[in-house]
């Protein structure tokens, strides 16, 4: 492992940041260059993130030191392989997302509010995965938290207004207990950078409090069982694109702090032997089992779409609170695993309530024959939801499952499977329903290619990102995995 | 030639005086140009800020190539002579005076035409420079006389920026400040003449040397110098039980009064009360009296209930106003705590805080001389029609909040790292619970201003809602801009100001 010094995460952040400024001003007398700049906007970022690639998979980390702020807390950047692996998968779900709202939002208001948001949430966001230390992290974390306050609310209805009060004060309650941990922890450590490990060796009050506060701050963000409260309400009155991004990726900055904090702030040694993780253990299956009961209760498709969310973000912390091998891989692969799905499920649900204008889901019978590609794309991301091999989501259940019975608890494989079930039961109707029942009352045709594509392309790599041998985001996550436990060991 | 460079050297050398004098001349030209040339008074007024910056920057020169700079009234050496001692918390508080200041008038030369009756303006520039200048006199003032005649200009022109609109409201907020003040100022002239009766000095560095002397001969004298020069302080400075007066003042004044009195005018009070704590007081007395423990107590209850009160307003600019006793807890906090970083966060907060709030007021007044409206119920909508102004007020109100890259996060963190110092995290739990607190208020206006209000009747039309406003002058909009820039630009460098804080916290600690 090697260390170089390279602008190149900077840039990351810094060209959609600057993007943002030059779509506000040009955005008052021109749609057409607001609408292209922002796709500029977000394939000039995924390009930026996918040319540290070389780099990144030699098994370097890139390091780029911005300014200092106050003694000791400094602006800086660092990109390993999770960093990496986690801006990857974002750049290129924005990417797809921002294309997809072209068509999408052009029938929508506040588009010129819209568009700046999106991207400056995609450089606050990216921010966060190339940060070199806890501090920047929070800060990104923070703008990120706030600005997307703007993308809940969009609709500005009265049902939005109130989902985006919780969310806002939510929002402002993890950021204040992250930044209880972060002082906490640079008092403990005097230092906060995500190139150094243990940073808490000791478990003392101080560092479970610290603990508590992370696990508010990035578990608030991520869904986690009693701080979940604000994501079924906020994420289904989003316009669809901007669901898929919060579903999609911003729930993963949580996922993704968390595992920082396992694997830097404490150590797997550590935390096992104090048997902290068991809290998040626990949190997780909780929340994997009622995101995915409460799910087979809704009725309004974009509701249940994200209560499925809750129940999928639970892999992912029982993955990381396991600290085996393979739950780690197991945990990284289903952020991917669940960016694709999910965010591919929000667009195709866009899609669907874009045409028909209903949202429930008994009304939706027979709409697959109306419009058959975006519900073969939905069909094809529900599936992997599930766990149905080929795709991918059946590699990261199975990955979890083993290293569930690396840790010694096979127990928990039954919960996988009690919660597969559960996502059968609630995505199969739905797609049933859409093919080989009933007759919409009113014909709709297919949604324009702009908006075809972004979802096509979301559904294929669930399929060949289940199938192939070459398999980037799988090669990812075990170089990722060795990465963070290499470290620690 | 060498003229000029005669000139240029004199300038120099009396330079701290004329920082000050620059202000009081000019103050009492303004009636005389209200007679004669009414347009000249504005320009004059900023000029003669200006000028007082520029001399503040000669000093900060001077201070930072050589040290402090002492300075003896007509060559009379102390004890005799009334001295002013520039050094590096003086120089802090003259640059923050200096910067702010300008913007609020460079703001009120354009809202004081609509606020007030036209044979007044004349006189509140008058009042104005005088405060300003009374305030820098505070800030680098090294005797006691000199700081008690200082604090009665200060508070008599402040009474008089606040009733100046004469109507019921402002005359009778004003009048209960004269009441309160005087009681302050009486509180503080009682222990000036305790301490002249033990030491028989009014210079601070010759009673810290006498206080040394006779602590133990007489305590008593000393303990009640201490007491009321608390009292007094903290009645000016508006900490929490003896704020009362602080939110009838700064809500019915005219919008710069108020931007200036809650941006500036409690904070100068906080200072000349730390530097009396740190240079007079000798350090053994405060293992007597655990007189920073009482400071840290009061700043607690003063950022909670300040910030709860301000959840029930109605009226925006009196929200400001609680939300004030609320932020000058956090610079009494930073005092109270005594460690390097606390006291840093304590001091970067006077600055940043005079820019948040001040840009808030300004913004208040903004929304009031173009829109008429003062309830945060009327606020819906207005960041659709004004949107400068609410973005201004929306930076502001982030940070109040502390959302990072905004300079009121920064002095947060500097307060937060500094409880952990001093080894109690107690109160690192009072400045989260306030941050939050800051939120519930500040963010459902931000909200209102900007979100759902997209109606459309059932033609299908847009709605137009709220009232019909101004255009937004030039001479409002670019203070207001200057502003918000300086709250992300201290969010993102504070080092640029951190180089007078830190050295500043030097010399206490």
């Amino acid at each position: 492992m090697q260390t170089i010094t390279s602008f190149l995460p900077v840039w990351v952040v810094l060209f959609p940041l600057a993007m943002t400024f030059l779509i506000y001003y040009v955005e008052k007398d021109s749609d057409r260059l607001r609408d292209s700049f922002s796709a500029i906007a977000a394939i000039g970022t995924f390009i930026l993130v996918a040319a540290m690639y070389p780099q990144v998979m030699a098994g370097n980390v890139l390091i780029y030191d911005l300014f200092e702020i106050i003694p000791g807390l400094k602006i800086t950047f660092r990109v390993d392989l999770l960093g990496f692996s986690l801006a990857a998968i974002s750049s290129f779900v924005w990417m797809l997302v921002t294309i997809y709202s072209l068509d999408y939002m052009s029938h929508e208001h506040a588009q010129n509010r819209y568009y700046p948001t999106l991207i400056f949430i995609l450089a606050s966001c990216l921010g966060i995965f190339v940060a070199g230390d806890l501090f920047t992290l929070f800060i990104f974390f923070e703008l990120m938290s706030v600005f997307s306050y703007i993308l809940v609310v969009h609709e500005e209805t009265y049902e939005a207004m109130k989902a985006g009060y919780k969310y806002i004060i939510m929002a402002i309650i993890g950021g204040l207990a992250l930044l209880l941990s972060l002082i906490i922890t640079f008092e403990i450590a005097g230092t906060v950078s995500l190139a150094e490990t243990n940073l808490i060796g000791e478990a003392s009050v101080l560092g479970l409090i610290a603990f508590f506060g992370y696990l508010i701050g990035f578990g608030m963000k991520a869904g986690m069982f009693p701080l979940h409260v604000w994501l079924p309400d906020a994420h289904p009155v989003a316009p669809s694109p901007a669901s898929a991004l919060l579903s999609g990726i911003m729930l993963k900055t949580g996922a993704y702090g968390l595992i920082r904090v396992i694997f830097n702030v404490y150590s797997p040694d550590m935390l096992s032997a104090s048997g902290w993780n068991t809290i998040i253990t626990v949190l997780a299956l909780i929340t994997i089992l009622l995101g995915s009961a409460v799910a087979l209760t809704q009725q309004d498709l974009k509701r249940r779409l994200a209560y499925s969310s809750v129940g999928q973000m639970g892999y992912i912390l029982l993955g990381m609170s396991l600290l085996t091998e393979n739950a780690v891989m197991g945990n990284i692969f289903h952020i991917f695993s669940h960016a694709l799905m999910k965010s591919c499920l929000f667009l195709a649900a866009g899609a669907v309530i874009m045409k028909t204008g209903k949202r429930n889901i008994q009304d939706l019978a027979g709409v697959g024959r109306q419009m058959p590609v975006t519900m073969i794309a939905f069909t094809v991301a529900a599936v992997a939801m599930i766990g149905v091999p080929p795709f991918n989501g059946f590699i990261s259940k199975w990955v979890l499952g083993l290293g569930a019975i690396e840790a010694g608890v096979p127990n928990y494989i039954i919960v996988l499977l009690l919660s597969s079930l559960m996502n059968g039961l609630y995505y199969l109707p739905i797609i049933v329903a859409a093919f080989f029942e009933g007759e919409m009352a009113i014909p709709v045709d297919e949604v324009p290619y702009r908006m075809l594509l972004p979802m096509v392309l979301l559904a294929f790599s669930c399929l060949i990102f289940g199938l192939f041998p070459v398999n980037l985001p799988f090669d990812l996550s075990r170089l990722a995995t060795d990465f963070i436990m290499g470290v620690v060991r | 030639m060498s003229h000029i460079n005669q000139i240029i050297a004199l300038l120099q050398d009396h330079s701290p005086v004329l920082v000050v004098i620059v202000l009081l001349v000019f103050a009492y030209m303004m009636p005389l140009f209200a007679r004669w040339k009414k347009e000249w008074c504005a320009p004059l007024a900023l000029t003669s800020i200006a000028l007082s910056l520029g001399f503040t920057g000669l000093l900060t020169w001077e201070v930072f190539a050589s040290g402090p700079i002492r300075y003896e009234m007509g060559s009379w050496a102390p004890p005799w002579g009334i001295e002013f001692l520039v050094d590096y918390i003086g120089l802090f508080m003259l640059i923050t005076i200096g910067i702010i200041s300008l913007l609020i008038l460079t703001f009120g030369t354009e809202d004081l035409t609509h606020e007030l009756k036209e044979k007044v303006q004349g006189w509140y520039y008058t009042l104005y420079l005088l405060l300003v200048g009374s305030m820098m006199g505070l800030a680098i003032t090294n005797d006691l006389f000199n700081m008690f005649v200082f604090m009665e200009i200060a508070a008599i022109s402040a009474c008089a920026i606040i009733s100046i609109k004469s109507d019921r409201e402002c005359v009778e907020a004003s009048l209960k400040y004269l009441i309160l003040s005087a009681v302050g100022t009486g509180g503080v002239l009682l222990s000036i003449a305790l301490l002249y009766m033990v030491t028989g000095h009014l210079n601070f560095d010759f009673i810290a040397a006498g206080l040394e002397n006779v602590l133990y001969v007489y305590p008593n004298n000393i303990l009640v110098a201490l007491a009321l020069f608390t009292l007094g302080f903290i009645v000016k400075a508006a900490l929490f039980p003896l704020h009362v007066w602080l939110p009838d003042a700064h809500s019915s004044a005219p919008s710069p009064s108020s931007a200036m009195l809650s941006g500036l005018v409690i904070k100068i009070y906080a200072v000349v009360y730390l530097k009396l704590l740190m240079r007079v007081f000798p350090a053994e007395l405060f293992t007597i009296i655990p007189i920073f423990d009482i400071i840290l107590i009061l700043a607690s209850m003063s950022i909670i209930f300040g910030s709860i009160f301000a959840m029930v307003q109605k009226d925006i600019k009196r929200m400001l106003a609680y939300s004030s006793i609320a932020q000058i807890g956090y610079v009494f906090l930073g005092i109270g705590l005594l460690t390097p970083m606390g006291l840093s966060g304590g001091l970067l907060h006077i600055f940043n805080h005079a820019m948040m709030k001040s840009m808030l007021f300004l913004s208040a007044g903004a929304i009031i001389y173009c829109a008429g409206v003062r309830n945060i119920s009327d606020l819906k909508g207005i960041g659709l029609k004004m949107p400068l102004v609410m973005a201004v007020f929306t930076i502001g109100a982030l940070a109040m909040v502390g959302i990072p890259v905004t300079n009121g996060f920064i002095s947060k963190l500097y307060l937060a790292l500094g409880t952990l110092e001093a080894g109690k995290p107690f109160y690192l739990a009072v400045i989260l619970a306030s941050s939050l607190l800051n939120a519930v208020y500040y963010f459902p206006i931000i909200i209102g201003a900007f979100f759902g209000h997209h109606h459309h009747d059932e033609y299908g039309e847009e709605v137009e809602e709220g009232p019909k406003v101004k255009k937004l002058p030039m001479a409002m909009g670019v203070p207001l801009t200057i502003l918000g820039l300086g709250c992300i630009f201290f969010g993102l460098f504070p080092g640029v100001i951190m180089i007078v804080v830190e050295r500043a916290v030097g010399m206490f600690l």
